[in-house]
């Protein structure tokens, strides 16, 4: 079988519109949470969100291009153009029928959604625009990365709630590791911050209570005072290479994939369970072929729920034990749903590329039911770490975990 | 407004250019007017005048064209 390096990253994210940035801002415990200013905000209880600010579409593409993609397809595809960039890929000369599209969403084109559905309702007689259905539908971005970079092989778009990109990347480096593909542009992307779409998640009794003191505060993963999870939106990419071709080519590698674990609870449609994240954690060593000891630092799905987090640090005990590093970067980029997977597996690169470990912010009291080393407050610089997990689990039962190493 | 500047107004509009650079003889092409974005820009002049194209089956190839076409259904509606 053939092994599977990344050897481009992109990321937009709420707290760095590249990956350096990115994880400058995790290392100093940056919050990209804020309060959300649109005009909908007083007709709702949470005023929490984390947006990638100023990003203005006309910078990235011609005006008649902007206004045919919507805001997850926009993120998706500068992500991609960041990796593919950073993977140093002259695509005009490599053969792209081998290189193929993997991209996880939970929504797709929600904006687009709303602003149609919001447009028939004010006036029954009004029309949805022509581009409607081709920007909202759920594989919008995955096809028009495909288009933009005029990739010919397989192209999927995986929708799995908050495990979408982490499924998306484990089944991208199944593709080239069983010779499907040399190379997948992978990941995810998110852009959901809408009305109807945080009312919803509003009712389901998962948003973080604002801090009064700082509201980007708001997310306190693991800490006994957390309260929910804050939205966010962005997207990460990766460029996937098989290792050998990557190495002919003399790509710089960051990292190589060496085990991914997917599994689904089939036990409640919200709830998680110890049960199924640790399986999927087992799948992961599994497939990597290697003792959960040499797991040097886990990257938790550590969304800030009551639920997710006592159950997560039960399920990291009960395969990995107490001795590794295990932080929730979601405390500051707030929870990307489709995209979140991927972010966190990009702050996992990094991690490796610096040798540091971003922290959990945020945690101030300890809660019995976590109590793991959370890398609280302040990152970890200096330290000797080879191999990363990363974890992502999903509404719907789904579970995706990703294991990568230094080489 | 007249057709022509209406149209050219909401073209110039979607692709972000300068007017001036749009004339009744510009072919849709040279502007990178696919049939989707054609497509967009008859859904803008349906609107804008409250009027269904009927596109037949020669497509429009220039301005005036589309022009034309608008006109027509136009002319049909009464104005």
């Amino acid at each position: 079988m053939r092994r599977v390096v990344v050897t481009g990253m992109g990321a937009l994210s709420p707290v760095g519109s590249d990956p350096g940035t990115l994880f400058a801002n995790l290392m100093a415990g940056r919050s990209g949470i804020r309060r959300l200013t649109t005009s909908f905000i007083d007709q709702r209880d949470s005023q929490l969100a984390a947006t990638v600010e100023g990003f203005d579409p006309l910078v990235h593409f011609p005006k008649i291009k902007a206004n045919s993609l919507d805001r997850a397809t926009q993120f998706a595809l500068v992500a991609s153009q960041q990796a593919v960039a950073d993977a140093g890929l002259d695509l005009q000369h490599e053969n792209r029928e081998r290189i193929g599209v993997s991209l996880g969403t939970g929504m797709g084109g929600a904006t687009t959604i709303e602003e149609s559905y919001l447009r028939l309702c004010r006036d029954p007689a009004s029309r949805p625009k022509p581009f409607t259905l081709l920007m909202a539908m759920n594989n919008a971005a995955g096809s028009q990365i495909g288009l933009d970079f005029g990739l010919t092989g397989p192209c999927m778009t995986h929708c799995n709630a908050c495990a979408s990109s982490a499924i998306a990347i484990g089944e991208a480096a199944r593709l080239i590791r069983h010779g499907y593909a040399d190379a997948m542009l992978a990941g995810g992307t998110e852009a959901l911050l809408t009305y109807s779409t945080i009312r919803a998640w509003e009712v389901l009794r998962t948003l973080a209570i604002e801090d009064p003191e700082d509201p980007s505060a708001s997310c306190k993963p693991f800490s006994a005072d957390r309260t929910g999870l804050v939205l966010g939106e962005g997207a990460a990419m990766l460029v996937l290479e098989d290792y050998e071709l990557a190495r002919a080519r003399g790509a710089r590698i960051h990292a190589e994939i060496i085990g991914y674990g997917g599994s689904n609870d089939s036990a409640h449609i919200t709830a998680p369970s110890v049960e199924g994240q640790a399986r999927a954690m087992q799948l992961a060593l599994n497939d990597a072929d290697i003792p959960a000891g040499e797991i040097d630092y886990i990257n938790a799905h550590g969304t800030g729920t009551k639920l997710n987090d006592a159950i997560e640090t039960a399920a990291i005990k009960r395969v990995c034990g107490t001795g590794i590093p295990v932080s929730s970067t979601k405390s500051m980029h707030g929870h990307l749903v489709g995209a979140s997977g991927a972010m966190e597996f990009v702050a996992c690169l990094m991690a490796l590329r610096e040798q540091s470990l971003p922290p959990t912010a945020h945690l101030k009291q300890p809660d019995p039911e976590c109590d793991l080393d959370y890398v609280p407050n302040i990152g970890r610089r200096d330290v000797n770490i080879r191999t990363i997990m990363s974890n992502s689990f999903a509404f719907g039962g789904s579970s995706g975990v990703l294991i990568a190493r230094k080489i | 407004m007249d057709t022509f500047e209406t149209l050219r107004a909401i073209i110039s509009d979607k692709f972000g250019m300068d007017a001036a650079e749009i004339t009744p003889d510009t072919l849709l092409d040279t502007l990178g007017v696919d049939s989707l974005h054609a497509f967009d820009i008859i859904f803008e002049a349906e609107e804008k005048y409250g009027i269904r194209l009927s596109l037949g089956t020669d497509s429009p190839k220039t301005i005036q064209d589309f022009v034309n076409l608008i006109d027509e259904a136009r002319a049909g509606q009464g104005r």
